[in-house]
């Protein structure tokens, strides 16, 4: 399979991870978008360890699926206590940081 | 020996500690009981010090407490220095001053506050001996101070009447002026010396400059500028007729005592480096001499009894300046001394009176008081001959000295002014005595009847004073060879400019003194017990003392008042404060457009995450 065509479909991911994290407003959407981006990553690692013929890649796969199971389970946590909060899941509603 | 030194020093200083402490704790009576006990234990170490030091031939001696500031070029210890001239001004200090104090607790009686002021009255001896007994300038300045502040707290006894309290402010501010004259001078001795050590000072000041050196010349200048302030000389001399709104011992204890004697006492301790500035002593001599002949001719002209004493002080002090302007340091001193007996004497019985009257001070209210105070009115009577130089009387000796020093000088202009000024003390202080116990009296029905004599606890050290006053002088008549105190002064250098001819009764000078000391008095006995009515007023220009009051608050006070407020309302809030709410306007500005950045929009800060790392992108590859 050709390289660049993989890079490609990484890119579009990762674009589309940005964009769905920069217009949707649903934390659950948000939270997709991000894991769309980290698959993105895990995606190039597989491609270019195939390519270069060494596992390192693979094992950096490993990392990011176990960081990303965690920060999931995190992530939905805060996402239920925030909804419990407001009864919204909406993060625009969530500005209680604001200078 | 040393012990007793101390002891002396610090009894006052204990005294006023523990009445500051116990304020609330301790009655009337044992807080004078206190406060005179401290204060004649002093005298009595002074004393016995003093007869130590007579009968064991000593040398004058220096007692280190503890080395106070150790710093690299600056050693100055917290040193004693026991010789003859402080010895002197001890045994006056502590000795009048017990007077006072004893006198106060009669004075005093009615008063609410009565622990404050014996405390303060404490302090004032305390710094007055610290002063006086100091080895080195830098603790002189410490009791210089010191003396400023009890009495501006003394002063200001009565803070509740606004009088008072601005004269106690103003007695302050005046002495500022000279005290920075003083601290100048303290600097550049400093520099010039290393050292403060009044005793090394004096000994290298003649091996290391030329006589009239410029910059000694500028060194007691400002020493010269310290005492002027201190003594109340011509141009700072206001504040003292003001003092006078302090209770009326406390003015006993400035005039005669503390305070105002620092002056006079500061040009004689520092006389072997005055000597070497032959110009400084005749601008000391001129101050003197204009001082003494303005100040008596204010005294004429005051229709308040203290204010005349006030300025019969001012008068004096100008006459003991004068005496130290020709070098005649011992004359200054012995007029000090008898000075301080008589003026003491004088305002303790004006204080029996003022006592007695509920504080009226006004002549124009009195007249005819030797009926209702017939002990007192012989008090003030000795006082104001003595003070105006009859024979034999205390301060006829010591003004004699000081007009024959001046004759024998050759320094005839201010002779005639010390001339005039001895004349003047007679008429002023007689006048003074004729319109206040002489005559018809002036007080109202009632008052009189309540009006009687002063209690025992005043009259008796007045009455003591009065000894002194008529036996003082005894203490600068030659029986022998040199009168006891000039041979005691004498060890220290303090001495005569012109050697004094062996019987002061066959010169000259002597008997024209006496002739116009007669004068002076004979005229205005008989002015005033004659015409006593109708010359109450005198000239409005002498009563408002040359309007220099005036001048000053016209001259100096509304014009810096003026530049006060133009600084409060425009500089103030324009320049200063506006300078620092520019920064803080520019901060708050500044934040308030990064707070909008905060917005606490997630996808905000996502969007600047992402454009952020755009950039760095960017950055890293191209």
């Amino acid at each position: 399979m050709d390289l660049s065509l993989i890079i490609f479909v990484s890119m579009a991911m990762f674009a589309i991870g940005i964009i769905g994290v920069l217009v949707r407003r649903n934390a659950l959407i948000f939270f997709l978008s991000i894991e769309l981006m980290l698959n993105a990553g895990n995606l190039l690692f597989v491609a270019f360890s195939r390519q270069w013929g060494n596992q390192i890649g693979l094992v950096w796969v490993f990392f990011v699926l176990v960081v990303a199971a965690a920060e999931a389970a995190v992530g939905l946590a805060i996402i239920i206590n925030l909804f419990r909060s407001k009864q919204v899941v909406d993060v625009d509603q969530y500005n209680l940081l604001r200078g | 020996m040393e012990y007793a030194v101390w002891l002396g020093l610090f009894l006052p200083l204990a005294g006023f500690l523990i009445l500051t402490v116990s304020s609330h704790y301790i009655g009337r009576r044992l807080t004078g009981w206190i406060a005179c006990f401290t204060i004649l234990m002093a005298f009595i170490c002074f004393a016995s010090l003093l007869l130590i030091y007579t009968h064991a031939d000593m040398t004058p001696q220096s007692f280190t407490l503890y080395n106070w500031i150790p710093v690299d070029k600056i050693q100055a210890g917290f040193t004693v220095r026991l010789d003859p001239l402080s010895l002197v001004m001890t045994l006056i200090i502590t000795g009048v001053g017990f007077l006072i104090h004893v006198y106060s607790n009669g004075y005093m009686e009615h008063e609410e506050d009565f622990v404050r002021y014996f405390a303060f009255l404490n302090f004032f001896v305390f710094c007055m001996l610290l002063l006086v007994l100091a080895g080195n300038l830098l603790l002189l300045f410490v009791g210089w101070e010191g003396v400023g502040l009890a009495s501006y707290l003394l002063i200001g006894y009565w803070y509740h009447r606004p009088a008072a309290a601005q004269a106690a402010t103003k007695a302050f501010v005046v002495n500022r002026i000279g005290d920075l004259g003083f601290l100048l001078g303290l600097l550049l001795t400093f520099h010039l010396f290393g050292t403060g050590d009044i005793a090394e000072i004096s000994d290298r000041a003649g091996k290391e400059f030329a006589m009239g050196a410029p910059v000694l010349g500028l060194l007691t200048l400002l020493l010269f500028i310290g005492a002027v302030g201190k003594s109340a000389q011509l141009p700072l001399y206001t504040w003292l007729p003001d003092a006078m709104e302090g209770p009326t011992p406390v003015s006993a204890l400035i005039h005669a005592a503390t305070m105002v004697t620092a002056g006079v006492y500061l040009v004689v301790r520092m006389h072997p480096v005055f000597m070497l500035t032959p110009s400084t002593l005749h601008l000391v001599g001129a101050v003197g001499g204009v001082t003494s002949l303005f100040a008596a001719l204010c005294a004429v002209g005051q229709t308040d009894l203290k204010r005349v004493l006030a300025y019969s002080t001012v008068s004096q002090l100008g006459l003991m300046f004068l005496a130290c302007g020709i070098g005649a340091f011992y004359a200054a001193m012995f007029h000090l001394t008898t000075h301080a007996f008589v003026k003491a004497l004088l305002f303790l019985s004006a204080g029996n009176v003022v006592h007695m009257m509920h504080g009226t001070t006004d002549m124009g209210k009195m007249g005819g008081l030797s009926k209702v105070f017939p002990k007192t009115h012989w008090l003030f009577l000795t006082g104001v001959l003595a003070m105006s130089g009859i024979p034999p009387l205390a301060a006829f000796f010591s003004k004699d000295l000081i007009l024959e020093q001046e004759y024998l000088a050759g320094f005839e202009v201010l002779f005639f002014i010390a001339l005039a000024a001895s004349l003047l003390t007679g008429f002023y202080l007689t006048r003074a005595y004729c319109l206040a116990f002489t005559g018809k009296s002036r007080l109202e029905d009632h008052v009189l009847k309540a009006v009687k004599e002063a209690p025992p606890v005043m009259l008796i050290p007045v009455s003591i004073l009065a000894f002194l006053s008529i036996a003082g002088g005894l203490l600068g008549f030659a029986f022998g060879k040199t009168p006891i105190l000039e041979g005691f002064l004498a060890e220290v250098g303090v001495t005569l400019a012109e050697k004094e001819p062996s019987n002061i009764f066959l010169s000259p000078e002597t008997w024209l003194s006496i002739l116009i000391a007669v004068i002076g008095v004979g005229t205005a006995a008989l002015i005033y017990t004659q015409w006593a009515d109708r010359l109450r007023q005198p000239f409005a220009f002498l009563t408002r003392s040359f309007y220099v009051n005036e001048l000053y608050w016209k001259g100096i006070v509304v014009p810096l008042k003026a530049l006060s407020r133009f600084i409060a309302n425009f500089f103030e809030p324009k320049v200063f404060d506006g300078s620092i709410q520019a920064v803080t306007y520019t901060a708050q500005g500044v934040s308030r457009r990064l707070q909008e950045v905060q917005s606490g929009q997630i996808r905000s800060y996502v969007a600047w995450m992402v454009v952020g790392t755009v950039i760095l992108i960017v950055y890293l590859v191209i």
